[in-house]
């Protein structure tokens, strides 16, 4: 029996790998943007199971428009990385000091 | 029966590739298990009858950002091999919070179901309209302004994407078109009377 517990319970051990690869490879900016999609996608899933067993579509477009932002966030924070390594020649967080002191 | 043998089977590959996302050490690698990953959840959310959501996850996520990643990776020259120290002596801080976490959001989703308030009657039966009409009717009624906005937002990705990368080189000869537009004639040209010869 799939219950809405199941749903979120996936939700939650997919969220917490998420957190356990941004906290592992803090050093590579790339691995980091991954691990916050995969934190999306598994609010994703929180409102799409909510939204099934309520019989409520309204989930879905949360969905839907968390989909957009996350799309387009993807984008700029590439952008800002291409720029990044144009400027530093690596991508290498412990070299971003420049505004220390 | 089914559903239940599809749930596990997919849950357990997305639990898999999304640990492979956080520990190969090449990013190509992880780029590729996420791809993985987003393509099984995409499975999941079909069971959810949620299809459009699901085709439109894995044609954005998997057709374009994820390319995008790829593209990145591969431009970007990274040397591939992350740094093994940090790797390691961060790995027990990394699960000990990873840890604290899943077991917290489990033992709050399993103690509080009661309050989740699940009209559970309704559950089985399929929509009469497609789930792409009831999403586009809600999304263009109720959530018409929402959606103007989620649009402009993407017009503002495209702007800012394109400006923080677009670079002016030096030592071509290109137009400028505001110099071009701004010209006065009256100091270009310069008419001067030819005396006709006798």
């Amino acid at each position: 029996m799939l219950t809405l517990q199941s749903y979120l319970s996936l939700a939650a051990i997919i969220f917490s790998i998420g957190i356990i690869g941004i906290v592992i490879n803090r050093k590579n900016i790339i691995i980091v943007m991954m691990c916050t999609e995969l934190l999306l996608i598994s609010v994703n899933f929180n409102f799409i199971a909510f939204s099934y067993f309520n019989q409520d579509i309204a989930g879905q477009i949360f969905v839907f428009f968390i989909l957009t932002v996350a799309a387009a966030e993807a984008a700029i924070g590439l952008a800002i990385l291409v720029a990044l390594y144009r400027n530093k020649k690596s991508i290498d967080v412990h070299e971003l000091r420049t505004l220390r002191n | 029966m089914i559903k239940e043998i599809i749930f596990y089977t997919f849950s357990s590959v997305l639990i898999c590739s999304s640990l492979a996302v956080i520990l190969f050490r090449n990013p190509v690698y992880s780029a590729v298990s996420l791809i993985l990953s987003f393509i099984t959840s995409g499975f999941l959310w079909l069971l959810l009858q949620a299809e459009f959501l699901a085709i439109v996850l894995i044609l954005v996520y998997v057709g374009a950002v994820m390319v995008l990643f790829l593209f990145v990776i591969m431009m970007l020259n990274i040397n591939n091999e992350r740094d093994k120290s940090s790797f390691n002596s961060l790995a027990p801080f990394a699960l000990f919070i990873g840890l604290i976490i899943a077991a917290e959001l489990i033992t709050l989703i399993w103690i509080n179901s009661s309050q989740f308030n699940i009209n559970s009657l309704s559950i089985q039966e399929p929509d009469q309209v497609s789930n792409t009409l009831a999403l586009g009717k809600e999304l263009f009624t109720n959530y018409i302004l929402s959606f103007e906005i989620a649009g402009f937002i993407l017009l503002l990705a495209i702007i800012i994407s394109i400006s923080l990368t677009l670079r002016t080189r030096k030592n071509v000869k290109t137009q400028i078109a505001s110099e071009q537009i701004s010209v006065d004639p009256s100091t270009r040209i310069k008419l001067v009377d030819l005396k006709e010869r006798e």
